[in-house]
């Protein structure tokens, strides 16, 4: 009494009204969508909207929004062929996010393991803790 | 085509669904235990748990003087709470969405910026990690914006809407920790009393704001967790339906107040500003007929109120809560499960049919389990299991009455007397035994 449907064929009245079917599937009902929630995340329309806002927010210094860019539109980079336009935008998050964490992580490391003997007193100075007990951020008083 | 013959039992998606509630209770709870355990042994009494303890009650002072003073301040608490639910149900009625969902973003961004901040240079102190300023505030940045937008966009990555919420949880409890115990625990029966009351009265705000939002079949913007719509292939003819369900839980988000002050005097005016209000929230959800719409989501938004003192922040966070509603729905399905079995039942219906539970019952649910971290481990479990137990017994209260429910009392008031009786009765049992070698 009833057929069995894949997930992807479910008409499902929300916001995303179909996939992109994957031209290069042999199988009929092989659909990719765009984001990672698959048919409960956005249209493509809405993640070309999307992908583009975070990608230009991301240049507020937050790498972090890259990277939440790229995981959320993880499928567009495995299948980069569906989605030129989303693409071009997340492939551009990726390099931004990676080439951002390169530099922090690579002051934050010399900071951390170099120490007082490279830096001198700078560094008494820009560490969190001293910095939190000076500025009194954590006494409350 | 091939006939689904096998018809996935109620108990296999029953069980899914609240799984996808509980993991998160039990994520957050873990959280704060943890926290509250790390920063509780490194630092013993800092000096803020001592300012604000002094405000409300003393060590020095006598059990019924420590039990005046914790009933005055949770009092004032559910007052200060009642009132700005009933101005959430105003703004609401008024139509004032869109300044709600930016106060809902604002407050988001003061618990992970600040809250979180005061929280990560506490873990830096205690563990002396040499992290420089700049890199710290890039990080805290960006922990905060994206937290901000994952709250406040409608559609975002659903692990990243989860996670952050869940954090949020996780701080605003464990701010709420750091009240003294006397207080702690009045406040957290008042508070399920309250949730009582707001929900079931027909004049509660929370109530109201069900009603609201049932009569315009609209979402109320607030902080509450979505779970992941699990998808039941019971009804073949329509691919897969969706169950609507409709959870509207009680958000409690309780902001100590931390930064109030030593200095000052008047701790009475204070004690308004000390409280958080919780506001309830009421959604129903309806119809699948309209699956993007309105859901019943029902959610207060986090108000937070930022009081400056000595130039510190003190913020409160207004949660509205919603009360437990279980709605089911499912359109046109026809095949075994009982019809009324799908007519209404569910828990908190989001937009995609997931359960939907308030983040004031995280943040308190976390707060009792954290408080009994403080004494030890065994109140912990003890706690964890009255709390889940609680949460179940309410789903089912759900199913049965399908009708907004307060999700706050049965756990806590379940967690607080197996507290009690842990750390009065079983412990004592459980370090005799172990003493006598009876029982490890």
């Amino acid at each position: 009494m009833e057929a069995s449907h894949t997930d992807a064929e479910i008409p499902n009245p929300g916001p995303n009204p179909s996939p992109r079917r994957n031209p290069n599937s042999i199988s009929l009902s092989s659909a990719v969508w765009p984001t990672i929630d698959g048919p409960l995340g956005l249209s493509e329309e809405e993640s070309l909207s999307y992908a583009s806002r975070f990608y230009k927010f991301g240049f507020a210094l937050l790498p972090w929004l890259w990277a939440v860019n790229c995981f959320y539109f993880w499928p567009v980079l495995c299948h980069r062929r569906s989605f030129p336009r989303i693409h071009y935008y997340v492939v551009r998050s990726a390099i931004g996010f990676t080439v951002f964490t390169a530099l922090l992580s690579s002051w934050a490391l010399t900071f951390a393991i170099g120490g007082e003997h490279l830096l001198g007193p700078v560094w008494d100075q820009l560490v969190m803790y001293n910095l939190a007990d000076r500025l009194g951020l954590t006494s409350w008083s | 085509m091939a006939q689904n013959t096998r018809r996935p039992s109620i108990l296999e998606s029953l069980g899914q669904e609240i799984i996808g509630i509980v993991v998160p209770v039990s994520m957050c709870m873990l959280m704060v235990v943890i926290l509250v355990t790390v920063l509780t042994s490194n630092s013993s009494s800092s000096s803020s748990v001592l300012t604000i303890a002094n405000i409300i009650e003393s060590s020095s002072d006598s059990s019924w003087d420590k039990f005046v003073g914790a009933l005055l301040y949770s009092l004032a608490f559910v007052a200060f709470t009642t009132v700005i639910t009933f101005v959430l149900v105003l703004l609401f009625y008024l139509r004032y969405t869109k300044f709600l969902k930016i106060y809902m973003g604002f407050s988001a961004f003061l618990v992970l910026g600040f809250m979180g901040g005061e929280i990560a240079l506490f873990l830096i102190k205690d563990f002396s990690i040499p992290i420089d300023c700049i890199t710290f505030l890039v990080l805290l940045f960006n922990f905060a914006v994206v937290g901000v937008l994952a709250v406040f966009m409608p559609k975002m990555a659903i692990l990243v809407t989860q996670g952050y919420l869940i954090i949020i949880g996780m701080l605003a409890a464990y701010w709420f920790t750091l009240l003294p115990q006397w207080t702690t625990w009045v406040l957290l029966v008042a508070m399920s009393l309250y949730d009582l009351a707001a929900v079931l009265l027909p004049v509660g705000p929370l109530r109201l704001l069900v009603e609201l939002a049932i009569s315009r079949d609209e979402d109320i913007p607030a902080l509450v967790y979505e779970a992941r719509p699990v998808n039941h292939h019971d009804s073949g003819a329509r691919g897969g339906v969706v169950r609507r369900r409709v959870w509207r839980e009680r958000r409690n988000d309780n902001s100590n107040v931390g930064a109030d002050s030593n200095s000052t005097a008047n701790s009475g005016s204070d004690e308004s500003g000390d409280s958080r209000s919780n506001s309830n929230l009421n959604s129903n959800e309806i119809g699948d007929s309209n699956p993007d719409g309105c859901t019943a989501d029902n959610g207060h938004n986090d108000a937070r109120l930022v009081r400056a003192e000595e130039g510190q922040n003190s913020e409160r966070n207004e949660e509205l809560s919603s009360p437990l509603l279980k709605q089911v729905q499912c359109p046109g399905q026809e095949d075994g499960v009982s019809s009324d079995s799908m007519v209404l039942e569910g828990i908190g219906l989001g937009s995609s049919g997931a359960i939907k539970l308030g983040l004031g019952d995280f943040i308190f649910y976390s707060v009792l389990v954290g408080r009994a971290a403080m004494y030890d481990y065994m109140t912990v479990y003890a706690c964890y299991l009255a709390i889940i137990a609680g949460l179940g017994i309410t789903l089912m209260l759900l199913s049965l009455y399908q009708k907004a429910l307060p999700a706050l009392p049965v756990s806590i008031l379940l967690g607080v007397i197996f507290y009690f009786l842990t750390r009065f009765l079983l412990e004592v049992f459980v370090v005799q035994c172990s003493l006598n070698l009876v029982m490890f």
